[in-house]
């Protein structure tokens, strides 16, 4: 330690230096202050509704983050009163009584994201800091405020595929106990409810059932791989859209269009792949040639703990099997991907709505990168999801 | 001086009164290897049993008494395995009996009383009914709440045994002096009363802006004001609410903790119920690690991480926003099953199976979707500070100028941000379980309980580093400063702080010692774990050394950094026993492990936590606070804070079990009842309980002092203490935006800073040429 430098020196040598560097010391805000009426109280915070006035930076006072916050206590409070488990663990009790809160909620929750988009609307691009330290130096901060988003997102999926990895590894598959005529490979009996593991892809990708035969496509993979394609086109659309948006050839209205076209096109695939998906999962196909069963109508449930497992090659043999854990499994990772691509159709919509009254240009077509990172990553995790759940 | 040495007779005073301070009288007997007619024979009530309860006569319970009156009741039970025959049973049944109003007398060897509840004996668990005397209270209804087990009689409590539970009442004669008010349950009560102080926070929040400025008020004025603060997005002003709200949670962890310190205190003791018990120590913990401690470290990392990088605000100034609004929204679903009596009851660590269990509290639901949002927040959060950080330092800072304390900020957020949204999977996996009976936890579908602990202790133990981090960086800052010198060593602090937040990931097995994990995942767990000491001793040892070449100017904040370095060491030692598999299965689940936890957690975070207001409340507020009045606390403080906690080791290695609603103690030293502890136990618990007190109620005199001095205290110097980081540099209270240029940092910190540069990592963090920087 350099000795030379005592305390009183070095405060001399920062004052100096931060009186040619102009750092403002200023008096707090007093009561005085509030106290000429209307809306100069504000300042250039903006008031907590309207949009804001971005030339500025921050901060921007808003109402969005306290309503949003409530609303999801109340949808939380609502969804936990209306749906409650019964007392043998094996099936929800419905109770209506609750479920206008859970709208309520719902409702809350929408007006808080308006309210944020409203204020949102005005962005122009005026404002865009950028990082100024190592490592992200001269990158724009909200996307690394992006990139780190997504380390985050990293990690729920992980935990997701742990719990499917534990389950999948540690628990017997009906196949191979079948296969074994109703025995544990560890000679132990297995006696019907008892738990074992079947695959989605056994409903999905396998032919169990009869019908398949009549079919042109012999599986329920169809909606699945259409998903696959759909969510991959729509990554491209984003980054077609993103090009557009920084096009300095086109004047504003006919790039406005095409970005808007663009955004368009992606939010019909994203809304195509859930459509596809709660089909597969509720609804099930009967169109012409096309049919096959709804997982919920082969018996893939959470809540079925008795299903008529025959399998593959033991033409009438069976065993009853309680597939709950198997079910909850791939309809919560899968869930969560959906709920994720449900958050992007939320984003998509408000991008599609600010491109149509010709919110974008160069200037700020950032922040459809932005967006597009978060997509193709939602894009990515399908790509690991498919096969682990629908393949394999 | 001579008022500190006033200060320290009447501390001194203090503590030789609590030394002298008679212990209680103990309850002599206790359960006599004795079922206690409980729930322990099986989770859930069972239908074949019913339960009766007649007249001596055998004619039914009328339907009012006779005031003073003594009945003879029978009571009993029918049904389940206890009423087949089966030739020389010994074990058929158990019971328990509660009676509201009245007096209960015992008329033969085949019952007993415990703590006012009536119970069987040895001789009485061979019987399916048993007989007692009552005598009728003056006036009220009496209810009666009687238990029964009917058991197998293979003398082990478990799945042949069914148990089942009844009420009986007897009504006031005629109607008259009949009560119909049914009196609320103590928990119900407080939690009322914790809203009540929130309005007359709300009131008293209101009439200070009116004190303010008291000629020119107007509701008119009053709404923008409060609206400003609901709507705010300035890092100050969040960091504020963070503070307030973390100081309120603060308040309510601390009445929690000394209810259960009135329960503890005497044994055998009937304060709180055991159903209250377990919902007191499930929110203590909750509360104080999510609710108090989590948004003070916040509240300091809003106010002061942007001013020490030379920053505006943080990156995303309304996701800062929604992270806070997320804590008091999280919050309300946290207590809310409270209200009704049945707030969760799991401990807050939620141990599956018991968490998707139907025997815990419909507020476990609600507890499960609380702690999801303040998962939620934990992440807007965490995103903001990392983008902070990483991004908009000034340009003239690298990564080796950042203050220590940025550093801890930083260290710690990534912790918790990589490690959180494993336990929010398995939140969601626990809450759709309680909701829609998914089959993630439920041990008859296959579900695996120990994948819960394995999500939660992944996220559990860097959460405690993530609470203790930010205290090391406060504790080197204060350190520093009061030293009136650079820290020693600036460049192995950073490096121990990543360590440590590096192990952390690879250390949460020694929570599972006892659980069956693989034997040589144990192994390794227990190697990690030892390692993170070293880290730790570096930190120390820097800390030390840093006085040592300094000369220290004691003002409370480095009392309370001083005082922060033995509990901090204290703790840690004692630490050290767990990692060891086979200490650990000795000591887990003992009043050891309590004391530990509580050494680093109140010792270290809380005191650091104290450190900090006393050091940045200046800045904060703009006032000095009372040096005086902080003396007072730290000494009160540190004293009965040691006196609460230290004897908890001796405690624990006596065998006093935690999470356990009472305990009993041997009638004299030669008794040796099976689950009884020996007799001093008990004094011990009332000593324990006097210093809880204490420490609980010192806590006023700094909320006293920072009150007090934000009303009429001295106004505040921009650098009070001779800090050299930015946030000195700013008037105090600093305006707002800050810094209306970005501050340059020149080289005071040459010496740790910016030496040598030959090194990759150093290479790879400061950046060599300031011409490449991003300007704004």
């Amino acid at each position: 330690m350099s000795t030379s430098l005592t305390e009183e020196r070095i405060r001399q040598i920062i004052n100096e230096e931060m009186k040619d560097y102009g750092v403002r010391k200023r008096a707090p805000p007093s009561a005085s202050d509030d106290d000429h009426g209307d809306d100069h109280h504000y300042g250039h915070h903006g008031n907590g509704w309207g949009p804001h006035d971005w030339e500025h930076g921050a901060p921007h006072n808003s109402w969005a983050p306290i309503i949003m916050s409530f609303g999801i206590t109340i949808f939380l409070f609502g969804f936990a009163s209306t749906f409650v488990m019964n007392d043998d663990l094996n099936d929800t009790v419905f109770n209506g009584n609750y479920l206008p809160i859970v709208l309520v909620g719902f409702a809350v929750i929408i007006s808080g994201l308006l309210v944020w988009w409203r204020q949102d609307m005005s962005f122009d691009g005026h404002f865009e800091p950028k990082s100024a330290g190592a490592p992200f130096q001269n990158i724009d901060i909200r996307k690394v405020g992006m990139w780190i988003f997504l380390m985050s997102e990293m990690m729920v999926f992980s935990s997701l595929f742990t719990t499917y990895i534990r389950y999948r590894m540690g628990t017997e598959s009906c196949q191979a106990i079948l296969d074994n005529h109703a025995t544990y490979s560890n000679g132990l009996p297995f006696s019907p409810g008892d738990a074992c593991w079947v695959p989605a892809s056994y409903f999905i990708a396998g032919s169990h059932s009869e019908s398949w035969t009549l079919v042109l496509f012999p599986d329920t993979l169809v909606p699945g791989a259409i998903n696959t394609f759909a969510l991959i086109v729509s990554s491209f659309t984003v980054v077609l859209a993103l090009k557009t948006a920084n096009r300095t050839d086109l004047d504003h209205e006919e790039r406005s269009r095409k970005i808007r076209n663009y955004l368009g096109a992606t939010l019909i695939l994203a809304t195509l792949f859930l459509v596809l998906k709660l089909i597969e999962w509720f609804v099930g196909f009967n169109i012409g040639p096309f049919y096959a069963p709804s997982l919920l109508d082969d018996g893939y449930t959470i809540h079925n703990e008795m299903y008529h497992f025959a399998g593959a090659g033991h033409g009438g043999e069976y065993i009853d099997v309680n597939l709950r854990l198997s079910a909850a499994t791939f309809y919560v990772a899968t869930g969560t991907h959906g709920a994720h691509v449900f958050g992007g159709i939320i984003g998509l919509v408000y991008m599609t709505y600010k491109a149509h009254k010709g919110g974008y240009s160069p200037t700020n077509a950032v922040s459809i990168e932005y967006f597009g990172i978060y997509w193709h990553f939602v894009d990515l995790v399908w790509v690991l999801v498919f096969p682990a759940f629908y393949l394999y | 001086m001579k008022v500190n040495v006033k200060i320290l007779a009447i501390t001194a005073l203090l503590v030789a009164s609590l030394m002298l301070a008679p212990s209680l009288q103990a309850r002599s007997g206790g359960i006599n290897n004795v079922d206690s007619g409980c729930t322990c024979h099986s989770g859930s009530p069972s239908s074949d049993v019913s339960p009766f309860m007649t007249l001596g006569n055998g004619s039914a319970l009328p339907s009012e008494y006779n005031p003073g009156e003594t009945y003879t009741f029978s009571f009993g039970f029918t049904g389940g395995p206890g009423s087949e025959f089966i030739a020389e049973r010994q074990n058929t049944g158990g019971f328990n009996l509660v009676a509201t109003s009245g007096t209960l007398t015992i008329l033969d060897d085949s019952t007993q009383m415990i703590a006012g509840q009536l119970t069987h004996t040895t001789t009485g668990n061979d019987q399916m009914n048993w007989s007692v005397d009552w005598t009728a209270p003056s006036s009220g209804s009496a209810n009666f709440q009687l238990t029964v087990n009917s058991v197998d009689g293979d003398a082990s409590p478990g799945d042949g045994d069914h148990w089942a539970q009844s009420q009986f009442v007897m009504g006031a004669p005629g109607g008259v002096g009949e009560t119909t008010t049914s009196s609320a349950d103590g928990i119900t009560v407080l939690f009322s009363a914790i809203l009540l102080v929130s309005l007359m926070l709300l009131i008293s929040v209101a009439y200070v802006f009116y004190r303010a400025n008291p000629e020119s008020f107007s509701w008119s004025a009053f709404a923008p004001w409060i609206s400003e603060w609901l709507t705010s997005t300035d890092h100050k002003k969040v960091g504020t609410l963070y503070f307030v709200a973390g100081l309120f949670y603060f308040l309510v962890g601390g009445v929690i903790a000394l209810m259960i310190r009135i329960q503890l205190s005497v044994p055998g003791n009937d304060f709180l119920t055991q159903d209250q018990y377990n919902q007191f120590f499930t929110l203590h913990g909750t509360v104080m690690i999510f609710l108090a401690a989590m948004p003070l470290i916040n509240g300091f990392a809003n106010w002061i991480v942007p001013l020490q990088i030379g920053a505006r605000d943080l990156a995303f100034p309304r996701i800062n926003a929604m992270a806070f609004w997320l804590n008091p929204a999280g919050s309300i679903l946290i207590l809310c099953g409270v209200f009704s009596g049945t707030g969760a009851d799991v401990g807050w660590t939620g141990y599956q199976p018991i968490t998707s269990w139907v025997s815990s509290h419909p507020g476990t639901t609600f507890w499960l979707a609380g702690q999801l949002m303040l998962v939620a927040s934990s992440t807007l959060a965490g995103i903001n500070f990392i983008t902070t950080i990483c991004a908009m330092r000034t340009p003239s800072m690298g990564w080796m100028q950042m203050p220590l304390f940025t550093w801890s900020v930083f260290v710690s957020v990534m912790c918790l941000f990589i490690s959180i949204p494993a336990f929010g999977i398995g939140l969601i996996e626990a809450f759709l379980d309680r909701t829609i009976a998914t089959a993630f936890f439920n041990t008859s579908a296959g579900g695996d309980p120990l994948l819960w602990s394995h999500l939660f202790w992944y996220f559990g133990h860097p959460e405690v580093y993530v609470v203790i981090i930010p205290a090391f960086g406060i504790v080197s800052e204060v350190l520093a400063t009061s030293s009136r010198r650079s820290i020693f060593g600036y460049k192995s602090m950073v490096y121990a702080m990543a360590g440590i937040g590096f192990v952390s990931f690879i250390v949460y097995g020694h929570h599972m010692l006892t659980s069956g994990m693989a034997p040589w995942l144990r192994f390794v767990m227990m190697l990690t774990t030892m390692a993170v000491a070293v880290p730790t001793g570096i930190k120390i040892f820097n800390w030390l050394a840093t006085m040592h070449g300094g000369s220290l100017v004691y003002r409370t904040h480095t009392l309370w950094s001083l005082g922060f370095l033995v509990t901090f060491t204290l703790g840690g030692i004692s630490g050290m026993f767990f990692p060891s598999i086979a200490m650990d299965i000795h000591l887990h689940e003992t009043y050891f492990v309590v004391a530990h936890f509580h050494y680093v957690l109140v010792g270290g975070t809380v005191f650091g936590l104290f450190a900090a207001i006393y050091y940045w409340y200046p800045k904060m507020t703009g006032k000095m606070m009372d040096e005086r009045l902080g003396l007072l606390h730290f000494l009160i403080a540190f004293i009965s804070y040691n006196g609460l906690f230290w004897p908890m080791h001796k405690l624990g290695l006596m065998g006093m079990t935690r999470r356990h609603h009472t305990y009993f103690i041997q009638a004299n030293e030669y008794s040796d009842v099976v689950g009884t502890l020996p007799p001093e136990v008990a004094s011990w618990n009332s000593f324990i309980t006097i210093n809880a007190f204490i420490f609980g109620l010192s806590t006023l005199i700094m909320v006293t002092n920072m009150v007090m001095t934000l009303v009429k205290g001295k106004k505040a110097p921009a650098d009070p203490w001779g800090g050299w980081s930015f946030e000195w540099l700013v008037s105090s209270p600093p305006p707002t935006p800050s810094f209306d240029d970005l501050p340059t940092l020149i080289d005071v910190n040459e010496e740790h800073g910016s030496e040598k540069k030959e090194n990759w990592l150093t290479r790879l963090m400061v950046p060599n040429d300031p011409d490449e920087e991003g300007m704004n």
